[in-house]
């Protein structure tokens, strides 16, 4: 336990719980310190500026409210990615049924600067996104955030063979993925 | 290459954020912050409007949403109190319900029979009120978001008054709707309309709302499909509002599940985040109310501290991913343990001939895979080197009649781990029955759908898998499901596999949960099976199960014994296996071998493919029953043999020609390939020096043999065996090209179940080599298994 205090510094512990005890300049530090955090994930997550701000600030409500919750038996960070993915994932829930048109629709638009790359990921993470619960997220904690697979678990609630298992889901299809391309070339 | 910048893509830094939208969040938490932690002790006027507006997301009920951030703050806030609402929901609920047992002596017997409806019924009147009181609370709340709280509160509890007069009239309602809830509960129904779907339908309008469905679909259970078809003419969703921490949640629903077996949909409320505030007029916790209506069923314990995972609290349909409800358990994986072959000498007459059954399973292969795409080396006696080998299919010659359903192939080749020793390759393949001329198939599908089966890897693959299957049958098969878990049950009856539409929508209904106790989902399949027997035909179960095994007959033994007797009777069972922690690897084997069936381990949707599609005739089509093989090594030639890998298949010498011992069998299409590496006389090769005291005598004899294979098997559905002999020539002449390739691929593929063992034959022999080996014969490898194998390798190389 001890452990993975370790990984949230000294001081922002002690931010958190000034701001857990109701301490109004702690917590706004505290959005400070970790704002471009929660708003880079958030990015990852959409790919898509003004998306990652409304979910980054969906996130910091959020925090206002369940910060209480965080008991410091998991690395700080850890407890706010999962925030994040859960407002992400309600946020694009509250988007609507016809995601998936939308996307198609707004891909010029969802893409900035660059170019095919982007396309290419965004197709990708909402493909992972269809290829079951939890895909997406795994990817973009294990490769996109260098997290290991027990600390993606941590994060994600599930075991650390879970996401094992999942990242293989993701290679083989992958690999399906570059076999149709190269098929179809 | 592309996966390596997929990742690399991923890795790609976001920019910097916008100091503008930095400060926009900044000041709306901020303003969050101070209403979530007011000044003064906390307000229980915040907390009620909180409550409406939970309920308003729980029950959908809610109003517009105009997507946007700046409407967030309103649906985020409303999540922590949502605890409050349900547990006075609760109370009115479950009080008025006690109420009635107490007057009415038809609903106590009910009672008396099983707690369950009556805490069901309990819910049932609970969630009514909170719907209604949800449309008081949509009134409420529909003003300014300002409006006076206190005076939200005032409405609602009027309203929350109103509602139980209105309640009090539903009792009769209700009593009959517990009734046939409890009528519903004796059997599994035939799904309709899967509770997910209606989900989908529903507009989802708030974070919250959504937060709620996506619960919905993790834990609804059949059940929910009851309670939905029951109260459809309402047009309000039935829905059990548990109030606690996730933990108790957690508690609450093992004993729900096993109390009912199945469960309503549940709305999970987190109440940690404050105890809640009782309001006035209906103080009590919640156990009291639930342990008066429900005896001691749900005993339910106030909510301790929260646990560290709980993080998504704080907002109503706290998501509990379905690996978090049944964490998996992990390295429990249970395979017999064997010992490897030992070296033989035929100078020993006892050694002298080495007796052994087919094996077509493929388990291992798809175990040691999955371990090894984890990045760690199998257990040993995981790897059984013949499942590995007849993973693959080679071109063995296949025999052209169904009379002699094959003739075997044997080439010698010189051992690549072994300087001067030799290896002995016996291949035979089964007659391939042409499409047209398959028989008809009656399968039921025994599937277990308990709640160990939640996750990922296990009953959506089934689902996936058994899908599959249906493009491999004929139109005119028939096609029958049993589930079992708290209960088992026919889901579907045999069903022509033209309708395949009901087939796959019966799958499609199928949700993981309850304990795997209980009743008798073996029998069942065996019945129904029989009921549609097909004298001329295949009958067979499939069942696909995570390793809980307890299909209704307790006792390893037992079970075999019934699955053995059956067998007798023309039904047979085959075995596939699913996910991994609690894999029950050797009972399957046992069961499947008593069953005349295979036992394959699914790990993916492209190994069902191969089982169920490409490979389903001789996963489903034996051609031979019982086969065995016995070789007799010369001793004038072989100083010494071993037998690679059928350690778990060895039979002994006399029953090679007893045809009442049971042994493998051979399906359409199917090869089986078995190895024996043997050092010839002469060679310095030899691991056993000779005996100083004992002289052996030198043989002399048929030098131009090495040995002499013999095989037996039974056509299906006869009772006496047939002989196949042929002698193991040392000098069998060149084979041709392929047979050369697959030679040495199989031959690779030994190496490597060898190492993964240990290696204790194999010399110097290393990853790298067999790697080498694999890619010269990998051959022509159109579904790409070969190559697989070679990334096997290099990941077992560097999991080492």
């Amino acid at each position: 336990m001890t452990e993975t205090q370790q990984e949230t510094r000294m001081d922002d512990l002690a931010l958190i719980r000034r701001a857990q005890a109701g301490d109004q300049t702690a917590f706004g530090d505290l959005l400070d310190l970790y704002y471009d955090t929660i708003f880079r994930f958030a990015w990852k997550w959409c790919r898509h500026r003004a998306n990652a701000e409304d979910i980054a600030q969906l996130a910091c409500i959020k925090l206002a409210n369940s910060l209480a919750q965080f008991r410091f038996q998991a690395a700080f960070t850890s407890w706010l990615y999962r925030l994040v993915i859960s407002c992400a994932q309600d946020w694009q829930r509250s988007q609507g049924r016809h995601e998936h048109d939308d996307l198609a629709d707004a891909e010029p638009s969802a893409v900035e600067a660059r170019g095919e790359d982007q396309i290419y990921l965004l197709q990708l993470l909402a493909e992972l996104d269809d290829l079951g619960e939890g895909m997406k997220e795994t990817a973009l904690l294990v490769h996109g955030e260098g997290l290991s697979h027990a600390e993606a678990g941590v994060v994600l609630g599930v075991s650390e063979s879970t996401i094992s298992w999942r990242l293989h889901v993701i290679r083989k299809h992958m690999g399906k993925r570059e076999a149709k391309v190269s098929e179809s070339v | 290459m592309k996966q390596h910048s997929f990742e690399k893509l991923l890795q790609q830094d976001a920019p910097p954020p916008d100091p503008a939208a930095r400060l926009a969040a900044r000041r709306a938490a901020l303003a969050e912050f101070a209403k979530a932690n007011p000044p003064v002790e906390i307000a229980p006027a915040p907390e009620r409007r909180g409550v409406f507006q939970a309920l308003l997301g729980a029950l959908r009920l809610s109003r517009d949403n105009d997507h946007g951030s700046d409407s967030m703050p309103l649906f985020s806030r409303k999540a922590y109190f949502g605890a409050a609402a349900s547990v006075c929901l609760a109370i009115v609920g479950s009080t008025v319900v006690w109420k009635t047992f107490q007057q009415d002596p038809s609903v106590g017997q009910l009672s008396a029979r099983s707690d369950v409806p009556a805490a069901r019924s309990a819910e049932v009147v609970s969630s009514e009120a909170s719907s209604s009181k949800a449309d008081a609370a949509e009134t409420a709340v529909a003003g300014p978001e300002s409006s006076a709280p206190a005076e939200d509160a005032r409405l609602a509890d009027a309203q929350a008054r109103r509602d139980q007069d209105k309640l009090a009239e539903k009792r009769a309602a209700d009593e009959k709707k517990a009734e046939e809830l409890m009528a519903r509960m004796q059997a599994i129904p035939e799904p309709e309309d899967p509770v997910i779907e209606q989900y989908q339908e529903q507009p989802i309008e708030t974070p919250a709302a959504a937060g709620a469905s996506a619960a919905a679909p993790a834990l609804a259970k059949s059940g929910a499909d009851n309670a939905a078809g029951a109260k459809e003419k309402d047009a309000e969703t039935q829905e059990v509002v548990v109030t606690g921490t996730r933990g108790s949640l957690q508690a609450s629903m093992e004993t729900k599940r096993d109390a009912v077996g199945e469960i309503q949909e549940v709305v999970v409320t987190s109440a940690d985040r404050k105890p809640a505030t009782p309001h006035k007029g209906v103080a009590p916790p919640a156990r009291t109310a639930r342990n008066r209506s429900s005896g001691d069923s749900y005993s339910y314990e106030p909510p301790p501290a929260p646990p560290p995972a709980q993080i998504t609290s704080g907002r109503i349909g706290t998501k509990i991913e379905p690996t978090s409800v049944r964490p998996q358990p992990e390295g429990n994986d249970k395979f017999e343990h064997f010992e490897v072959n030992s070296i033989k000498q035929p100078a020993i007459e006892a050694e002298r001939v080495s007796t052994f059954s087919a094996d077509v399973d493929t388990s291992s292969y798809s175990f040691v895979r999955k371990q090894l795409e984890q990045g760690h080396l199998p257990q040993k006696d995981a790897v059984r080197a013949e499942e590995m080998i007849n993973y693959f299919d080679y071109a063995w010659p296949a025999a052209d009649s169904r009379e002699q359903p094959f003739r075997p192939t044997i080439v010698v080749s010189d051992s690549p781990w072994g300087k001067g020793r030799k290896l002995i390759h016996i291949g035979i393949k089964g007659y391939e029955i042409p499409a047209n001329k398959r028989p008809d198939a009656n399968i039921v599908m025994l599937l277990d759908v308990s709640g160990s089966m939640n996750q990922p890897d296990k009953l959506p693959l089934v689902k996936q898998s058994m899908k599959l299957l249906l493009g491999s049958l004929k139109p005119t098969d028939t096609v029958g499901i049993v589930v079992y878990a708290g209960a088992a049950g026919m889901v579907l009856p045999p069903t022509p596999v033209g309708e395949k539409e009901r087939i796959t929508s019966a799958l499609d209904s199928l949700t993981p949960g309850g304990s795997t106790a209980g009743a008798a989902g073996i029998e069942l399949a065996y019945q129904l099976a029989e009921n549609s027997f097909r004298k001329e035909g295949l009958n067979r179960i499939l069942l696909c199960t995570d390793g809980d095994f307890n299909v209704g007959i307790a006792g390893t033994e037992e079970l075999k014994g019934f699955v053995e007797r059956k067998r007798e009777k023309g039904v047979y069972l085959s075995v596939l296996g699913f996910g991994q922690g609690n894999y029950r690897d050797e009972l399957a084997q046992a069961l499947a071998q008593n069953g005349n069936g295979v036992a394959a381990y699914i790990d993916s949707v492209s190994e069902a493919q191969k089982v169920l599609v490409q490979q389903a005739g001789a996963s489903l089509f034996t051609i031979a029953k019982d086969v065995k093989f016995q070789v007799e090594f010369n001793p004038a030639t072989v100083a010494e043999y071993r037998q690679i890998g059928y350690e778990t298949r060895a039979l002994k010498q006399e029953d090679f020609n007893n045809d009442k011992v049971d042994a493998g069998d051979v399906g359409a299409g199917h090869t089986v390939t078995a190895i024996y590496e043997i050092t010839p006389v002469g060679e310095k090769a030899r691991m056993i020096e000779k005996s100083r005291y004992v002289k052996q005598p030198e043989v002399t004899g048929n030098m131009a043999e090495y040995g002499h294979l013999k095989m037996r098997y039974k056509l299906p559905g006869q009772d006496t065996s047939t002989l196949i002999e042929q002698p193991i020539a040392v000098d069998s002449g060149r084979a041709s090209e392929t047979i050369q390739r697959d030679v040495g691929f199989s031959t690779a593929v030994a190496g490597f179940a060898q190492l993964l063992r240990g290696g204790q034959y194999t010399g110097s022999l290393g990853y790298d080599d067999i790697i080498k080996q694999a890619l010269a014969t990998r051959g022509e490898d159109a579904f790409g298994y070969r190559s697989e194998f070679v990334q096997l390798v290099r990941k077992a190389d560097a999991a080492k």
